[in-house]
């Protein structure tokens, strides 16, 4: 099943966006270590070697705080966001 | 200065609401500030739960909370491309249990509340700073003086962040990938399973599980965060191969991800300072060796004990002194286990034991039902050989976990 239908299962209260990336820093990072290990594929690169953060597909799960070995990614929790019905 | 509650909880998950009953069950006035619309909603295990821990709590929660099955049937499985080994450890025994924690943290917040806990939902912890001789808390809903907190916000510690006495880095943690599917599991009502699989995780340092719930199965993985950053792994994608190589068919219900702790004994964060107790994730407390996963008893066990010792600090009018919280876990099966645990945990950190002993295994007991060579130890060795290794290496890397 492919990940936007997974995570279309969960429930979701989206507001504003609670993940900052500085993009500039992007740039110069080859490896993209962020988009491997974001389970939820929040972080999809773009053709200039940039990210832009998908953050309502964001599972909370807390990974985003070190994925980034160059400290670009700024998260912090959102306000409302998912609503876990099983765990 | 006046104080809006003897202690504040920061978390509602197992530690959180653990911690809350047990000091509201000695007389304080107790306030729990969880993120979540309730208790559960945002928190993810395999999960397994030993019960030993909840019992202590709440004597008669084998009838009243909702546990899936009791885990009877303990599967270890190493895969090999096409080829796997399979064992199976039968035992009936009410040890341990399945569980969904949507379910069993919301269920364990209503006996908080009817212990006399002032349950706060949707409310976040956005900040904590030093004053007037306690702490005070900053929540999206205004603000909490308190003379101590006790700190069960899991596994990424934002109070002990905004404290300043944390720093997260990736060697810290595994990330655990997850997906509830809607199976009646093939087992009496009274039987469940669980199970680990290796082999499967694309040569990322980590495990494969699968638990059998009442009319359902989780099933995930959990890798270290350093070895998907070196192998450049999407878990978004292997979770799905996962599941396709478990053969697990039905509607998928749920997906879910969490960090988990992987410090081990001598890695824990500080576990205490002055107005603070940090219990269950938050402190790094966590159990993975290779066979069994444990977190939700430690989490349980810590918060209990955090909850008594908020009791006796009253007593002694004297919230300074928080040191007591450590020397009592230290006396307790929290840390006896965790550090008991402390070899494997080095053991499992061998790439050995991901990217070469389960090809290993599964050529050798391959020789053995082959027609040719079957002398087991000559097979092993000259498999061996050919990764550059000798029977003496790998019992050295074996000797880490007895
Ligand atoms: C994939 C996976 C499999 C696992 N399998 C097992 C298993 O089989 N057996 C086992 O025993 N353990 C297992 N664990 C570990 C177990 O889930 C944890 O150890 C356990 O949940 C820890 O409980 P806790 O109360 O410390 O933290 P949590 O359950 O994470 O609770 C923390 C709470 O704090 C809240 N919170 C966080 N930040 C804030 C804030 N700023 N303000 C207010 N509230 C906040 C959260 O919403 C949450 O409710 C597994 C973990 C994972 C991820
Ligand atoms: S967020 Fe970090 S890891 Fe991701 S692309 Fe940018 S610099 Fe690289």
């Amino acid at each position: 099943m492919n990940l936007l239908k997974r995570l279309g299962l969960n429930k979701y209260e989206v507001g504003e966006s609670h993940i900052r990336v500085n993009v500039e820093i992007c740039r110069s990072c080859e490896s993209k270590p962020c988009i491997a290990v974001c389970p939820a594929g929040t972080y999809e690169a773009q053709p200039d070697g940039t990210i832009v953060a998908h953050y309502e597909r964001c599972l909370e799960c807390g990974a985003a705080l070190v994925a980034c070995p160059y400290g670009a990614i700024a998260f912090k929790w959102p306000e409302k966001g998912i609503s876990y019905r099983y765990g | 200065m006046s104080f809006d509650a003897d202690v504040a909880v920061v978390g509602g998950g197992l530690g959180g609401l653990s911690a809350a009953i047990s000091a509201a069950k000695e007389g304080l006035s107790v306030v729990l500030l969880e993120r979540g619309a309730y208790s559960g909603s945002k928190n993810v295990s395999g999960g397994r739960i030993y019960v030993h821990s909840l019992l202590k709590l709440i004597p008669d929660a084998l009838e009243r909370a909702p546990l899936e099955r009791p885990i009877t049937r303990e599967t270890y499985e190493v895969r090999c491309g096409d080829r796997r080994v399979t064992f199976t450890f039968q035992k009936r025994n009410r040890d341990s249990f399945s569980v969904l924690r949507a379910k069993l943290d919301d269920w364990l917040s209503h006996e908080a509340e009817a212990a006399g806990v002032l349950t706060s939902f949707d409310t976040q912890v956005t900040g904590a700073r030093r004053e007037g001789g306690g702490i005070t808390v900053e929540t999206n809903r205004g603000e909490f003086k308190v003379p101590l907190v006790i700190e069960a916000d899991g596994v990424t510690a934002p109070t002990s962040r905004y404290l300043g006495i944390r720093r997260l880095t990736p060697e810290q943690f595994m990330v655990g990938v997850k997906e509830v599917v809607a199976t009646k599991p093939e087992l009496p009502e009274d039987e469940g399973e669980a199970k680990v699989v290796l082999g499967l995780t694309a040569g990322l340092k980590g495990g494969g599980f699968l638990y059998t719930n009442r009319e359902s199965v989780s099933i995930g993985f959990t890798v270290k965060v350093e070895s998907v950053q070196e192998k450049l792994v999407k878990t978004s994608e292997l979770i799905e191969d996962y599941r396709e190589s478990l053969g697990i068919e039905g509607e998928v219900l749920e997906y879910s991800a969490h960090l988990i702790p992987y410090m081990g004994y001598r890695g824990l964060p500080p576990l205490y300072a002055p107005n603070l107790m940090v219990v269950g994730d938050a402190a790094g407390m966590l159990i993975s060796d290779g066979f069994v996963i444990r977190g939700m008893d430690l989490a349980i066990g810590s918060g209990t004990i955090a909850g008594q010792v908020a009791a006796k600090l009253r007593e002694m009018n004297n919230f300074t002194r928080t040191d007591i919280y450590q020397s009592q876990l230290e006396d307790s099966f929290v840390m006896r286990d965790i550090k008991a645990a402390w070899k494997s945990f080095k053991g499992l950190s061998n790439p050995r034991f991901y990217e070469v002993y389960p090809q290993v295994i599964c050529d050798v007991l391959d020789s053995m039902f082959s027609v040719g060579d079957r002398r087991l130890l000559k097979v092993a060795q000259e498999r061996l050989r050919k990764e550059g290794l000798g029977l003496t290496s790998l019992a050295r890397d074996l000797l880490w976990f007895t």
